[in-house]
């Protein structure tokens, strides 16, 4: 299948999905984008733990960077924009191995799975703490609230 | 000035709609912290849980003190509902708002929502559909993964209403999305049943249940990080366990 179906479905699905997660609708295109932005990247990188790290950190920064522009929660855009880099492709072929009795690759399988997800988690939590820890206008702000 | 009820009620309302609205605990916490600052509170301490919150606020100099519990029984996803609490509460830390005000507007958020349901099997079906095509699938295949998102989110909120436990209810959505992938295999020729599947269960997977547990877990909220993480690792285990049953049945009674 060619790059770009892949990518358009991508981005059908990231903004389905949002619908389906009740987003406010003027924050769906936004997800939309950056939900192609990451994959895109993944299918560059390719499909190892690196590749899935690296397309999360960019969706991670890119949903910080627009939560702060429309001042709006992080995680109304990571919700939908993460979910086509999720390896459900994985978990499907893990099953199967694990049905068919073919425990050695349901390990090897499952591993990577769990590889990635843990790469999507870290990279995601690191965008978080970045943004938090240098958020100049909450430190600006404090004094005034006390 | 806001009575004390008042106060403690549009606090509660709040945090509660935001933990059963899918928000991070934290949230739910900074959420408490900064409306009572902007109500005059004196001293504030809030514990928020996945399943609960627990708050006790010092409201004037005389130390009156008054706690409360909030139970969260229902854990749903609606990032709307989690937006108009986010801005409620910081119009209220902002001053603009008063406790009474934010009450009734937290009152209306927490009504009974517009069901917009064709929308939502809609996007349902459309989305497990691009997914498959995103996985790699071909046309037929979309057509089976459109029918396989439809009949998910036709099946799941009847099932929520019998309050049938999320873990049992997300096992049969992958039985659900399993068979129906299987008889499309057999109605229609050309159907590839691993992106169908794969692409089905995609709009199934706990993503913001992770995402948040690893916020929760980082910014030392370990107890409720370890709650989601649990309640993601579960969820997917038992879909996984839906998608393993249909399978092993199917193929004992193909062969």
């Amino acid at each position: 299948m060619s790059w770009w179906v892949q990518l358009i479905a991508c981005g059908v699905a990231a903004a389905s999905f949002s619908v389906l997660m009740h987003q406010p609708w003027k924050t769906i295109p936004v997800t939309s984008l950056i939900g192609i932005a990451g994959y895109s990247v993944f299918l560059l990188l390719g499909s190892s733990t690196m590749g899935f790290f690296l397309a999360s950190l960019l969706i991670g920064v890119l949903c910080e960077i627009c939560a702060r522009l429309m001042k709006r929660a992080a995680t109304l855009f990571v919700t939908g924009a993460i979910i086509p880099l999720v390896p459900g492709i994985g978990l499907y072929n893990t099953m199967l191995y694990v049905v068919e009795g073919n425990y050695e690759r349901a390990v090897s399988v499952g591993a990577a799975t769990l590889l990635g997800i843990c790469g999507i988690a870290l990279a995601i939590t690191m965008s978080s703490v970045i943004f938090t820890a240098f958020h100049p206008k909450r430190q600006k702000e404090a004094p005034h609230e006390e | 000035m806001d009575s004390i009820t008042t106060t403690l009620d549009a606090v509660c309302l709040a945090s509660q709609l935001i933990l059963e609205s899918g928000g991070e605990t934290y949230r739910a916490e900074e959420t408490v912290e900064r409306m009572c600052q902007g109500l005059g509170v004196k001293h504030v301490d809030v514990l928020a849980l996945p399943t609960g919150l627990m708050l006790t606020l010092t409201l004037d100099a005389e130390d009156n003190t008054i706690s409360r519990i909030v139970r969260v029984h229902t854990r749903s996803i609606d990032l709307n509902r989690v937006d108009k609490c986010n801005d409620i509460s910081r119009r209220v830390a902002s001053g603009s708002m008063s406790a009474e005000e934010a009450l009734r507007a937290l009152k209306e958020i927490k009504g009974p929502k517009k069901e917009k349901r064709l929308l939502l099997i809609a996007a349902s079906a459309l989305s497990a559909a691009s997914f498959t095509m995103m996985l790699g699938g071909v046309w037929v295949d979309f057509f089976v993964s459109f029918f396989c998102g439809a009949l998910v989110q036709l099946v799941l909120p009847p099932l929520s209403h019998l309050r049938v436990p999320p873990l049992i209810s997300s096992m049969i959505a992958g039985a659900l999305t399993t068979l129906m992938a299987l008889f499309g295999t057999l109605a229609l020729p050309g159907v590839t049943i691993e992106p169908v599947i794969s692409g089905a269960i995609m709009p199934l997977l706990p993503g913001l249940a992770v995402t948040n547990a690893m916020r929760d877990t980082i910014r030392g909220d370990l107890v409720s990080g370890g709650a989601r993480i649990m309640e993601a690792i579960l969820s997917v285990m038992m879909l996984a366990a839906g998608i393993g049953l249909m399978l092993s049945i199917w193929g004992g009674v193909r062969a």
